[in-house]
């Protein structure tokens, strides 16, 4: 099977500083990955790479099939992305954020984008009457609703996740894991997940690519919580990833 | 009957569709003319053939869904059959997703107009349609929108609404005290001379050739560079720049080239309303201090002044624009990490486009008198 995502020999040096250093990794069709790892470790920096909203010190980056070059238009028609911020367009109506790429890649009748971005937002859990709301409107978790469901408007086939369930309250995490998990059980997508949550991790992902050193550790979770490295015992040793871990595979997949 | 995405087949006791190809985002177009010529005219129940169907999305099978529910309420039925499994869900999906909106939009009844209330708000509201109006007919245009050209277009009209139309009260009020101020100043020192009929000529050639513009563009460096740069470094601080690039929009054409468009538009504009209300400004004070009739002024204005003065002026405006719509959007793009550095590189912005400004303006008084204009 061909990789959604192949990061072959990514370096990213900022002075002195080496964040990655010949970083390799695959992201598969149909998986949900999620990535760890401490602060500074680069995590964001390599979410960058990938779109193309940074530019590497040396390697290649394929997405879906295509090179990826900095500030050059990537795949854009089949990729979606959720900022850790949301970044909603602050001078849109949510409606209108939904639209826009529908707007920008299609040329269908005006009431089927009107529909289609409606249907978008309730598969992100949104009732409609947010619709004619501006981001400022909102609140932090209905905003990332929101830019997901910006993100699913294309009918992707790859979700880059930053942080998602960052600044959420447990019981809306929660909800917003479930919901990843259901959009990827029904659509057919492949998942990228940045994330600094346990149980959204043990939650939701297939495999951990955990970045230690500039390069990046990737394997199951029962395979990662068995790993002597030092960082991934102590990160994943804590009481709460125990518990998380004891708790929250999901149940389909344990 | 068929076409590339379906194909009719009429039995006796019903009209089958069988559908093929890929019912996916990209084909919404002519999926939509496809199934919009699925009619059963002697109301036979309709069934959609799955079978065929290589591929379908949700895009696809909403087209399919509202097709089926447009026929419901003609009094036909439609069923489908033959679905993959793997298909299928999409469909399911898009019927729950349904179900929800119907029950949610049972829920969103308007509450009941308070009569106090509503006409109060009436005649705000008519006060200020005349200028929302504008507003609208550029929401509209971005509202058609399909592609970057449009969307560049309808992005230039509301930056021209923004920072052109919106500021015309206070361009033209502080235009008309400098008015006032100029006259005044020129009529103390001509009047001992016997000469104040000159302070007509003073008000009104520095105010066509000088003020009018200078004023114009000031006040639109304060406020409208500012709202670039602003606006701009909130919108990178936010990712909102980063998020247009991943959806395949460049900022630099999206953003940047709507408000130096619309400000170069703008500000001559802005320019004519300053000159009219500066040269106002001057009459009032010739006129009503210093007893120079009206017939008599507006005859002085015409000897003093003629067109050149005017296209002196105006011909500034554009460049002056350029210099400010350029130095706030720069200004803006080159915020990166904080608040702090976003409030900084507003003032620098502000400070560097009015500097930029009179440099400019002396550069262009040296080659008008140069060229004897």
């Amino acid at each position: 099977m061909e990789p959604v995502v192949r990061i072959s020999n990514l370096v990213n040096r900022f002075g002195d500083n080496v964040v990655h250093d010949g970083l390799n990794l695959d992201v598969m069709p149909d998986e949900t990955l999620g990535l760890v790892g401490g602060s500074g470790t680069g995590k964001s920096v390599l979410l960058r790479s990938i779109l193309g909203l940074q530019k590497p010190t040396s390697g290649e980056i394929t997405v879906l099939g295509q090179r990826i070059e900095y500030l050059k238009p990537g795949p854009t028609r089949h990729w979606g992305v959720l900022f850790q911020g949301g970044a909603l367009l602050s001078g849109l109506t949510v409606q209108e954020n939904v639209e826009l790429p529908i707007a920008l890649h299609s040329d269908m009748p005006l009431e089927t984008r009107h529909e289609l971005a409606s249907l978008k937002l309730l598969m992100a859990g949104l009732s409609l009457s947010v619709a004619d709301k501006y981001p400022s409107e909102l609140s932090g978790g209905m905003r990332k609703r929101v830019s997901l469901a910006r993100a699913l408007a294309l009918e992707p086939k790859i979700l880059f996740l930053d942080e998602p369930t960052a600044g959420l309250d447990p019981i809306a995490a929660t909800e917003f894991d479930k919901l990843v998990n259901y959009l990827q059980d029904n659509l057919d997508l492949t998942i990228m997940m940045i994330t600094h949550d346990v149980d959204s991790l043990f939650g939701t992902c297939d495999r951990i690519a955990v970045l230690v050193d500039g390069n990046a550790i990737v394997g199951t979770i029962d395979e990662i919580l068995e790993h002597d490295n030092e960082w991934i015992q102590s990160y994943f040793g804590v009481p709460r990833a125990r518990r998380a871990a004891s708790t929250g595979v999901r149940p389909d997949r344990a | 009957m068929e076409n590339a995405y379906l194909q009719v087949e009429k039995h006796h006791d019903s009209l089958k569709v069988g559908l093929r190809n890929d019912w996916v985002f990209d084909n919404v177009s002519d999926l939509e003319e496809a199934t919009a010529s699925v009619v059963s005219s002697d109301g036979l129940p309709v069934i959609f053939q799955c079978g065929g169907l290589q591929d379908i999305d949700i895009a696809g099978a909403w087209v399919l869904y509202d097709r089926s529910q447009q026929l419901a309420e003609l009094g036909i039925k439609s069923d489908f059959e033959g679905f993959k499994a793997e298909h299928f869900k999409f469909l399911r999906n898009i019927i729950d997703m349904a179900a929800i909106r119907e029950f949610d939009e049972d829920l969103d009844d308007e509450p009941p107009p308070r009569p106090l209330h509503g006409s109060i708000e009436r005649v705000g509201q008519n006060t200020l349609s005349a200028f929302e109006d504008i507003g609208f007919i550029a929401r509209s245009i971005l509202d058609g929108t399909r592609r970057p050209l449009t969307l560049i277009l309808g992005e230039t009209i509301k930056q021209v609404y923004e920072t052109g139309v919106r500021a015309i009260p206070i361009v033209m009020i502080m235009s008309f005290l400098i008015g006032i101020v100029l006259a005044y100043q020129a009529s103390a020192q001509l009047e001992q001379f016997g000469a104040k009929i000159f302070v007509v000529d003073l008000a009104s050639i520095s105010i066509l050739r000088e003020m009018g513009v200078l004023l114009a563009a000031v006040m639109v460096a304060g406020r409208s560079g500012s709202a670039f740069a602003a606006a701009l470094g909130t919108m990178k601080l936010n990712e909102e720049i980063d998020a247009l690039r991943v959806l395949g929009l460049n900022p630099n054409q999206i953003l940047v080239v709507p408000r130096i468009l619309g400000l170069v538009i703008a500000l001559p504009m802005l320019t004519l309303f300053a000159d009219v209300a500066g040269i106002l400004g001057g009459a009032l004070i010739a006129i009503g201090s210093l007893d120079i009739p009206t017939v008599q002024f507006v005859e002085r204005v015409k000897y003093a002044s003629d067109m050149n003065d005017l296209m002196v002026g105006l011909t500034k405006a554009p460049f002056f624009a350029f210099l400010i719509a350029v130095t706030g959007t720069l200004r803006g793009m080159q915020v990166e990490h904080s608040a702090e550095q976003l409030g900084r590189l507003t003032t620098t912005a502000v400070v560097q486009s009015i500097f930029l400004i009179i440099v400019a303006d002396a550069y262009f008084t040296i080659i008008f008198t140069r060229l004897g204009i």
